[in-house]
């Protein structure tokens, strides 16, 4: 699925709440972060590594997210994020604004959910 | 392996920010690196190739921007561009270890080797003496002086702003029995002072302790700083206390600074006394009066405003003077100008000796360096090509190609420091060891081999060049990358060309090798000539005794019955099978000699009539195992009053009686005219009874000179104070020296001993030729060693270049024998012109060893062929393992992999 126009532009906003939303229940390193959202999305949401670094960055700047630099057993040295309280409200708040701007949508555009 | 790609990330992650005026933390490097380093191997894991998956990544960080992972600019001063280069040169170098220790340990034994030479001829050869104003100081040349002679230059102030002269000598300290030599000066009270050296502790000598018999304060001696710590332990009053040489008291008056080793290079001196104080050491027999015994240097210091000419031609003004009051009365005395020459390196006979040797090693040892820069050139130059995709990228992200030339002078320029490093303590080694080489028991050299300002300049030029040497070649390879080069193939592209440029490296590599080859097997053989000669006596199993009378208080004419009565108690010692007295012992540096005449025979003009003599007890020839080829030997009734007779050797038959039988014949010895002793009568004719078969004199490379002996009772040397005790032992010649000295001081306690095994002076009358032969030696091997590495590298290198080739061809049936022989083919013809060219440059270069090889030609064609056939033997075994691996290749595996 390839999104183009007004939903492309969209995207750009939505980076900072994927994020959390996909450290919400553990924490996690970028590449693997990478990999689940282009799961989940079936290919239709990709970031350029670049890209996402920025967005945990800024994230971390905000005290949103922490990092931990943590070495496993026959792995390398890996950064895992991992959301702090502060962010869980951010997160929980930008739902609720997102369902209400999605209700919105829905009614005045006629889309209907999925 | 993940290691590595991890970091080649990072750079390139790092230049990509730096193209964006962005500095990462090393902390955000290394997790972006992480990132693509994953991406890559996830990518591998689902199948793609190699070249799929890394472009996969690449085209991820193309498409990324720094801009907002960093808010941080890039520091803008111009050094962390150097910085960084070493930075990332130490990076890579210890990202392949393997290759890097074998860089530095070759350029270590490269640049140590020729830093240790260097050493060696800068301070035999270069280095001015550590005195005041060196250059100002001129040595009388053409041999040695005689103390009259001195005395008439010392006493002429006006010549020179001031001259000394000086001996070198041995002095026993011992009290009795056993000797215990330390290396001695003879000073005239001039010496000290002329050469500006200052005492560190009480004071040098005044031309009053050079009196004759002692000065105002006795019989004085200045000891060297070494010595004053070795025998002394540095005491602080060591100024006043007693020091027995020769037996005879001396009183310490001070100390040299450390760095003074004498006024000779190649030898140092631990104990000074005054020329003066002779008479006390050698009492009636001293030289001072002697009129041609020649035993001093001369050196002298020219006035500021003195030219070496105006001194030149002052003292030759004095000549007629000085000889008139010097002549011993014999024609032809001082003839010859006297000569001054620049003493700024001191004269020296070790400097003769070694000049020509230590400049040939001196230049094995920098064609070794030079085989050794091939050979990295080699390596670096694979690497080189194996990081071409990288260098590619790089340039393509926007570095220059300058910027990625110098990271790779970088890289050899760390590469040739490490060495470097490592290279001054091998050479600090190796000088040591050399020196130590080149000593023998009785010649003790000493060099001063401490690193100055020249040897640094040399160890640092030397690294430089092998970093040019080797490192611009890959640098300019790399250069020359283009950027779009990493779209294509992954490292393909420019293969061929690194393969015609290691070729050319490889066939210089087996050119210089087979010189050194051919020298090394020269001057082996040359040294196997000279140990395995059949020196006419038997070297094994003898032991020479010096026996010195000279402090024994016996009477000159007594002397040879105390001497006989020591060669009969040794006589009857378990152990010793024969021994016999003589004035000289082969090879021991010694001669004695003169004209004669034989009877009915033509009379011999010049040198013709020369002849080496010896005087020697009956079983002298036993002990030495010579042999008597006619007549008969000495027995005990040829002593004093018997008629005089005489043994000559086979030369001596040769050169005076042309074929004719010798027995019978007198030998009549000529006498010089001296106009001292115009009286002098013409010692009797001596009848020849026996011939024995040629032995060396004294050198093993000068053929057997005409030889005679002399019975000792007969003998004019029979009142000498010193005689060598020539002894066959049953075993070991050491084994048995405690009985005999045991023995000798039973017979007197006062004579003074010196034990040394026959074989000694054997060896060390060709220690020149040993070093030459084990050095050539040493090199020759490092070199095949070396050049055989940079074959194998090629090899290896070619059959992975060819690989989807080879497999290919396998595939379609070509056996392995066939690949073998593809992969050798190449090999070959570069060894077959490395090794026409290293012929020709070898019989080119045989003209500078000619002089220091014996019994073999320096364009002997058997060594050449020799030397050919071992270089290509270990050149097609350096080939032939990569090549059988060629064989070994699956060609199932090499499809596989061309078609992922």
């Amino acid at each position: 699925m390839e999104f183009t126009g007004a939903i492309r532009e969209a995207k750009k906003g939505t980076a900072e709440l994927v994020v959390l939303a996909f450290l919400e229940d553990e924490p996690r390193h970028g590449y693997e972060l990478t990999q689940l959202i282009e799961a989940r999305s079936g290919g239709a949401l990709t970031f350029n590594f670049a890209s996402l670094y920025a967005t945990l960055y800024k994230l971390e700047e905000r005290k949103w997210i922490q990092g931990r630099w943590v070495e496993k057993a026959g792995q390398r040295r890996r950064r895992y994020y991992r959301i702090t309280s502060e962010g869980r409200e951010v997160l929980a708040a930008q739902r609720k604004e997102w369902r209400q701007f999605f209700e919105l949508i829905r009614e005045l555009a006629g889309v209907e959910h999925a | 392996m993940r290691d590595r790609d991890l970091r080649e990330w990072r750079t390139l992650i790092h230049e990509r920010a730096d193209r964006e005026w962005r500095e990462l933390s090393p902390d955000v490097e290394h997790e972006l690196a992480c990132h693509l380093a994953d991406l890559h191997a996830a990518a591998l894991t689902r199948g793609a190739s190699q070249a799929d998956a890394r472009r996969l990544a690449l085209e991820a960080l193309n498409a990324a921007s720094f801009l907002e992972v960093s808010k941080r600019p890039r520091a803008r001063h111009m050094p962390t561009g150097y910085v960084q280069d070493m930075r990332l040169a130490i990076r890579q170098l210890r990202a392949s270890p393997l290759v890097s220790a074998v860089a530095i340990l070759s350029l270590a034994l490269g640049i140590g080797a020729n830093t240790a030479i260097f050493s060696i001829v800068n301070s035999l050869l270069l280095r001015p003496l550590p005195v005041h104003e060196p250059q100002q100081l001129v040595t009388l040349t053409n041999g040695s002086w005689t103390n009259p002679i001195w005395e008439q230059i010392r006493d002429r102030h006006d010549l020179f702003d001031s001259a000394f002269a000086w001996s070198d000598t041995r002095f026993n300290l011992a009290s009795g029995g056993e000797t215990e030599f330390v290396d001695g000066l003879w000073s005239s009270g001039s010496l000290f002072e002329t050469l500006g050296v200052r005492a560190i502790l009480g004071r040098t000598f005044t031309a009053g302790d050079d009196r004759r018999g002692g000065g105002p304060d006795g019989a004085v001696a200045v000891i060297s700083y070494d010595f004053w710590q070795r025998r002394f332990g540095g005491a602080s009053d060591v100024v006043g206390r007693r020091l027995n040489i020769e037996r005879a008291p001396f009183t310490v008056v001070g100390v040299t600074p450390p760095d003074f080793f004498g006024p000779e290079v190649g030898r140092k001196f631990d104990v000074a006394i005054p020329i003066g104080t002779e008479p006390i050491i050698k009492g009636a027999g001293t030289w001072l009066d002697e009129r041609s015994t020649w035993w001093l240097a001369i050196m002298v210091r020219l006035r500021p405003d003195q030219s070496i000419d105006a001194a030149n031609a002052a003292l030759r003004a004095a000549q007629p003077a000085i000889r008139d009051a010097t002549a011993p009365g014999w024609n032809g005395y001082i003839s010859e100008p006297f000569t001054l020459a620049p003493a700024i390196t001191s004269k020296s006979a070790l400097r003769r000796h070694y000049e020509r040797p230590l400049i040939v090693v001196l230049t094995i040892a920098a064609l070794v360096l030079l085989i050794a820069c091939a050979n990295i050139a080699n390596l670096l130059l694979a690497r080189a090509t194996a990081r071409h995709h990288e260098f590619s990228v790089r340039r393509a992200l926007g570095a220059s190609r300058w910027r990625l030339a110098r990271q790779l002078v970088a890289e050899s320029a760390v590469l040739s420091t490490a060495g470097a490093a490592a290279g001054v303590v091998v050479a600090r080694w190796g000088s040591q060891f050399l020196v130590q080489q080149i000593s023998t028991r009785t010649n003790r050299v000493f060099l001063d081999l401490s690193l100055d300002v020249r040897v640094l300049a040399f160890t640092i030029a030397v690294t430089i060049a092998t970093t040019l040497l080797f490192g611009v070649v890959p640098a300019l390879r790399v250069a020359a990358s283009e950027p779009m080069d990493a779209i294509k193939e992954y490292g393909r592209s420019l293969a061929g060309r690194r393969g015609g440029l290691s070729g050319s490296l490889v066939v210089a590599q087996v050119a210089l090798s087979l010189v050194l080859v051919v020298a090394a097997m020269l001057f082996t053989r040359t040294f196997t000539s000279l140990t395995n000669l059949d020196l006419g006596f038997d070297r094994d199993r003898v032991l020479v005794v010096s026996v010195n009378a000279e402090r024994a208080q016996i009477d000159r004419s007594a002397r040879l019955p105390v001497f006989e009565r020591v060669l009969e108690r040794v006589q009857g010692l378990p152990g010793v099978v024969q021994a016999g007295l003589s004035m000289i012992t082969p090879t021991s540096g010694q001669g004695w000699n003169g004209d004669v005449d034989v009877s009915n025979t033509p009379r011999l003009g010049g040198r013709q009539a020369h002849t080496f003599r010896n005087a020697i007890t009956p079983r002298w020839f036993a002990a030495l195992g010579m042999r008597l080829v006619a007549g008969r030997a000495f027995t005990d009734a040829d002593g004093k009053g018997a008629p005089a007779v005489v043994i000559v050797n086979e030369a001596f038959v040769r050169r005076f009686l042309n074929g004719q039988n010798p027995i019978g014949h007198t030998v009549q010895r000529r006498v010089i005219f001296n106009r001292n002793r115009p009286d002098a009568v013409p010692p009797p004719a001596q009848e020849i009874v026996g011939v024995v078969a040629d032995a060396i004199y004294d050198n093993l490379r000068e053929q057997v000179p005409p030889t005679m002996f002399e019975p000792l009772e007969q003998s004019e040397m029979s009142i000498v104070p010193q005689l060598a005790l020539t002894i066959r032992t049953a075993g070991s010649p050491m084994a048995d020296a405690r009985s005999i000295a045991a023995a000798i001081r039973d017979v007197n306690a006062d004579l003074a001993i010196t034990f040394r095994p026959l074989a000694d002076y054997v060896n060390a009358s060709v220690v020149r030729e040993r070093i030459v032969a084990m050095l050539a030696g040493f090199f020759g091997g490092l070199a095949l060693l070396l050049a055989s590495l940079g074959l194998f590298g090629l090899t290896s290198y070619t059959v992975e270049r060819r690989r989807a080739e080879i497999g290919i061809r396998m595939a379609l049936g070509a056996a392995p024998s066939g690949v073998i022989g593809l992969v050798l083919s190449g090999t070959i013809g570069l060894v077959a012109i490395g090794i026409i060219a290293g012929g020709t440059l070898s019989l080119w270069a045989a003209r500078f060893v000619g002089a220091l090889l014996y019994q073999v030609e320096a364009r002997d064609p058997v060594t050449l062929v020799t030397a050919a056939a071992t270089l290509a033997v270990i050149a097609a075994i350096a080939a032939a393992l990569p090549a059988y691996r060629a064989s070994r290749i699956d060609p199932a595996t090499v499809l596989r992999e061309s078609q992922a």
